[in-house]
């Protein structure tokens, strides 16, 4: 039987920075539960109000992101979530992940790479935009200002991934510099 | 009108109405997931009490953290409140924080920047 080298796994978060880590289907409890970790953990590290509101706000986003866009797309898999905040370089990071559809893949990168040209001027004016755009009726969650909020809340570029996968499906993330 | 005595939970606020004295009272995080749908009760709330008198309506905040759905909520809610100004209602928000926490002074200010009426952001020690 072969086992997991917990040890080794370990050196590697170590090595990374690695604050906390997740891998998984995601849950509305779970982002709660982790999100309450990783609070109390800034605390106990006398990480500042702003960043610990900053770190935990980009968090949400993230995760409630991955939410909200597996079950809208009803893709099997999307609700599987990788979710890493690491602090290096005197600055913490927050990278979140998960499978998502190659069309809408295309559409998140091209979404982000054009917010990462903005500054913060630019990205407050988008921002107050869509907060005055009227929301799709019937739409629960998702106001469309997510990505805009986790680009103003970075303290440099939002670094996007996009690696093709079969079936149509690709693998999607966001590393987030507070 | 009945009011609302919504207990916080740990990713939403307490909510309190007092439709006397037009008070509306919010303390807390908020982040739902579903936020339009957890704010439906507090946003007929406040579209009845406006519609029912022309009295004044304060709304009491002393809220942390709030997400983008929750953001867009609130805004919906103090443009209704806008307009109800525009038309001579007297509206006052009063948002307290932290001081040591900017960030929420931010997030207030920002809010702010789109109302007319009386808007006093109070940084407590």
């Amino acid at each position: 039987m072969s086992v997991p080298d917990l040890f080794d796994l370990r050196k590697r978060f170590d090595n990374e920075k690695i604050l906390l880590c997740f891998n998984g289907p995601i849950s509305r409890s779970l982002i709660e539960e982790i999100g309450n970790a990783l609070r109390n953990y800034m605390k106990s590290e006398q990480a500042s109000p702003a960043d610990a509101l900053d770190v935990f706000a980009v968090y949400i986003e993230l995760t409630q992101n991955i939410r909200h866009y597996a079950l809208a797309s009803k893709l099997l898999g999307a609700d599987t979530a990788t979710v890493v905040v690491s602090y290096r370089d005197g600055h913490y990071h927050v990278s979140a992940g998960n499978i998502v559809r190659q069309e809408d893949g295309q559409r998140l990168m091209d979404q982000v790479v054009m917010l990462a040209a903005l500054d913060k001027v630019g990205l407050k004016k988008i921002y107050k935009e869509q907060l005055r755009k009227p929301r799709d009726v019937g739409a629960t969650s998702g106001a469309g200002l997510g990505l805009i909020d986790i680009a103003r809340k970075a303290s440099a570029p939002v670094v996007p991934t996009l690696q093709l996968l079969d079936n149509g499906t690709s693998y999607f993330s966001l590393s987030v510099q507070i | 009108m009945k009011d609302l005595n919504i207990v916080s939970t740990q990713a939403t606020p307490l909510i309190e109405t007092d439709s006397n004295r037009g008070v509306v009272y919010m303390e807390g995080d908020s982040y739902p997931e579903n936020s339009f749908e957890f704010y439906s009760e507090l946003v007929a709330w406040v579209t009845t009490y406006l519609k029912s008198n022309d009295r004044p309506m304060t709304v009491e905040l002393a809220l942390l953290y709030l997400n983008t759905s929750s953001i867009k909520v609130l805004m919906d809610i103090f443009d209704e409140l806008e307009e109800h100004h525009q038309k001579g209602r007297d509206v006052t928000v009063n948002w307290r924080y932290d001081v040591d926490n900017e960030r929420v002074a931010e997030l207030a200010e920002e809010f702010k920047e789109d109302c007319s009426f009386a808007f006093n952001i109070i940084g407590q020690e």
